[in-house]
């Protein structure tokens, strides 16, 4: 089986193919999904692979259920999957806000399409990024992934669900459409190379009857994740949307919530150097910065790479981890930088962030969705960052 | 004479029912079914969703999930997918099952995946005061529906028929040993097993007696696997019948189904094996 479910070789593969091969590889064995363009094809590929695995693919009736499902079969233990795209992502808010509140493991693979409402469905768009961060009700962190290759959706995909069980939050892939149905080489390594982070397990055996009961949220000191028991395990567990105590159980009052939130919160901060991932080109003597992620990201790299070459001294951060936002290295950079650009796929929802962390201009090269935008008009917005 | 008792069920949290509750009779039916089929509690996975009766896993001394509104049965679904070897039921009341998650009900009978789902319908939306439910009869006065509820009630039993379920029962939480035979039957179910139990609410809509009036056990001579039988009596509304209206073993439930399944699947040829056919 396990060999089954790492294809270790060199493959010519689409990013949507590329992503249900790096659930297999990191384990994955349910998926509940709902046909969507253009994720359908990591459905359809699991739909095959998983009953090869031992795994379970199923078709839902809606998102809702696929999701609800999703985190019923984390709670029984496995490494469980959802994948989407913008409309999809709007349905499974609810839930998502549940994952975050119960800190149950699960991947949600969003493969962006331009938005808003049924928008461009077979057309690619990177306007859910926000959607990503704050769709759900309340105050929260989640973590996002935006591969810009098949071979890194592959990657991230098992980084996803290692994130997942370690910190136990939920993890989305913020693909698109342009990597989901690109094909490319992808290079799976062989199954002992996979990485594979662990769910912290509980450390002392089931109480007994008489004895105090088992406390399923508390957190460890150090990470602020509590370990996790599954359904079956001998634990007694009880999960609930509401604000909970430590044992798990409802406790609505103000201490409660704000001690539960502000530590969902905190968890992924303190964790976040293992979390973040970003890639810099050119930085060290770079007077002006292009950002950029995702499928705009290959524009943008060949943008500045041209612009390197033409002696015009300009640098790219290419975001990996959306969220949480990698604020410290914008703002590092920032000192020594005069003037940032972003490039994304909508019209200036990454922007605001980088607004937000530094004091210098940001100039954005913007489009709504629907085609990729050219290196040619990122390179004419670092022409004029650089003749300002 | 089981091993176990009711009470090794028993959490240690005191329901926040009203006290008169039909709920508390179906949290006691479903504690004395689990012990006499000796399931030991951490084999035991209850899901549910939202509204006064989905507050009924933090009751019990098993796995508990309780959701968010309208979800327990694919919540329960993935559970009992997650690990096949747990016994998951999924719990809830009428609006969180024919309102806003009426949408997975027939999914759930199309599968026949493991699980029992108990309804412990009380005609009402008890928690949020008062409003009309999807089983509510049609001209209703309540805050939300001052000048009588326009809409008609659904019948559940007809639905669950309709939708292909494979085990469909009625009891009433007055009847609370019958109700524990029924929800036992549920249990020992290998396929999805939908029971309605009228459970009212005494705060905002008591039908004890009105319940104790009409409704009656199915005919002695009741046969479970007449589809047909079960409709026409499933349609009465002036008497309301008691006891399992559908016991169909024939099909294979969900879990079953997957293995099947996967015992026949050949992998896809790799490359290499597609090059060497070619080669030979």
């Amino acid at each position: 089986m396990k060999e089954r479910a790492v294809l270790t070789g060199k493959h010519f593969m689409s990013g949507d193919d590329a992503c249900a091969e790096g659930a297999l590889a990191a384990g994955c064995r349910y998926f509940g999904g709902y046909p969507i363009t253009p994720s359908t094809e990591v459905a359809e590929r699991l739909a095959r692979r998983l009953p090869e695995v031992g795994g379970v693919y199923m078709q839902m009736e809606d998102e809702l259920g696929s999701i609800a499902s999703i985190l019923g079969a984390a709670a029984a233990g496995a490494r469980s999957m959802t994948a989407t795209s913008g409309p999809g992502l709007s349905l499974m808010q609810e839930n998502l806000g549940l994952a975050v509140m119960l800190e149950l493991p699960c991947v949600l693979v969003d493969i962006q399409r331009g938005s808003p409402s049924t928008g461009l469905p077979t057309m690619a768009g990177q306007s859910d990024v926000m959607q990503a961060r704050w769709g759900s009700h309340g105050d929260y962190s989640v973590v996002a992934y935006a591969p810009w290759s098949p071979q890194e959706i592959f990657d991230l995909t098992i980084l996803a669900f290692n994130v997942a069980d370690r910190f136990r939050v939920p993890v989305l892939i913020l693909s698109d459409e342009v990597i989901g149905h690109m094909v490319e080489r992808v290079v799976i390594p062989p199954a002992e190379q996979i990485p594979h982070w662990e769910r912290k397990g509980p450390r002392q055996p089931p109480p007994a009857l008489d004895e105090p009961p088992y406390r399923s949220f508390q957190a460890d000191e150090d990470d602020l994740v509590p370990p996790i028991a599954h359904a079956g395990e001998g634990y007694r567990v009880h999960f609930t949307g509401l604000t909970h105590n430590e044992i798990g159980y409802p406790e609505i009052t103000p201490e409660t919530h704000d001690k539960l939130v502000r530590r969902l919160i905190a968890k992924i901060q303190r964790n976040a150097d293992q979390i973040i991932r970003t890639e810099g080109y050119y930085l060290e003597d770079a007077e002006v910065v292009v950002i950029s992620y995702g499928c705009t990201a290959r524009s943008a790299r060949r943008a500045v790479r041209e612009a390197r070459e033409a002696g015009i001294p300009v640098g790219f951060l290419r975001l990996i981890s959306l969220w949480p936002f990698p604020e410290t290295q914008i703002k590092d950079l920032a000192c020594t930088v005069k003037e940032f650009i972003v490039a994304e796929m909508n019209l200036g929802q990454m922007r605001l962030e980088v607004e937000r962390c530094v004091q210098r201009p940001v100039r954005g090269v913007h489009h709504a969705g629907g085609e990729l935008i050219t290196p040619e008009r990122i390179r004419g917005a670092i022409q004029e960052a650089i003749s300002r | 004479m089981s091993k176990r008792k009711a009470s090794e069920y028993q959490s240690g949290v005191k329901p926040i029912w009203c006290p008169g509750c039909g709920d508390y009779a179906v949290l006691n039916a479903l504690r004395q079914a689990f012990a006499e089929l000796e399931i030991p509690p951490h084999e035991i996975a209850v899901a549910s969703g939202i509204g006064c009766s989905s507050r009924f896993p933090a009751f019990l001394n098993t796995y508990g999930f309780h959701g968010v509104h309208g979800r327990p049965l694919p919540l329960a679904t993935g559970m009992k997918v997650g690990n096949p070897a747990l016994t998951v039921v999924a719990v809830g009341g009428d609006g969180d099952g024919f309102s806003i998650g009426g949408g997975h009900i027939p999914h759930a009978a199309r599968r026949n995946i493991e699980l029992p789902y108990i309804v412990m319908d009380n005609n009402i939306y008890g928690m949020t005061k008062g409003q009309p439910s999807p089983t509510t009869p049609r001209g209703t006065q309540r805050k939300a529906s001052p000048y009588g509820s326009l809409e008609d009630p659904l019948n559940p039993i007809m639905m669950a028929l309709a939708y292909g379920t494979t085990f469909v029962a009625r009891a009433f939480s007055g009847q609370p040993k019958e109700l524990a035979a029924i929800i036992k039957a549920a249990l020992l179910h290998p396929g999805f097993a939908f029971v309605q139990v009228l459970s009212p609410c005494v705060t905002f809509r008591n039908t004890y007696q009105h319940y104790r009036e009409i409704t009656q056990p199915l005919p002695e001579d009741f046969d479970r696997t007449d589809l047909m039988a079960a409709m026409r009596l499933a349609q009465e509304t002036e008497t309301l019948y008691r006891g399992i209206f559908r016991q169909d073993e024939s099909k294979l439930g969900y879990v079953q189904r997957v293995r099947e399944m996967r015992a026949q699947v050949k992998p896809l040829a790799g490359v290499d094996e597609v090059v060497e056919q070619y080669a030979r």
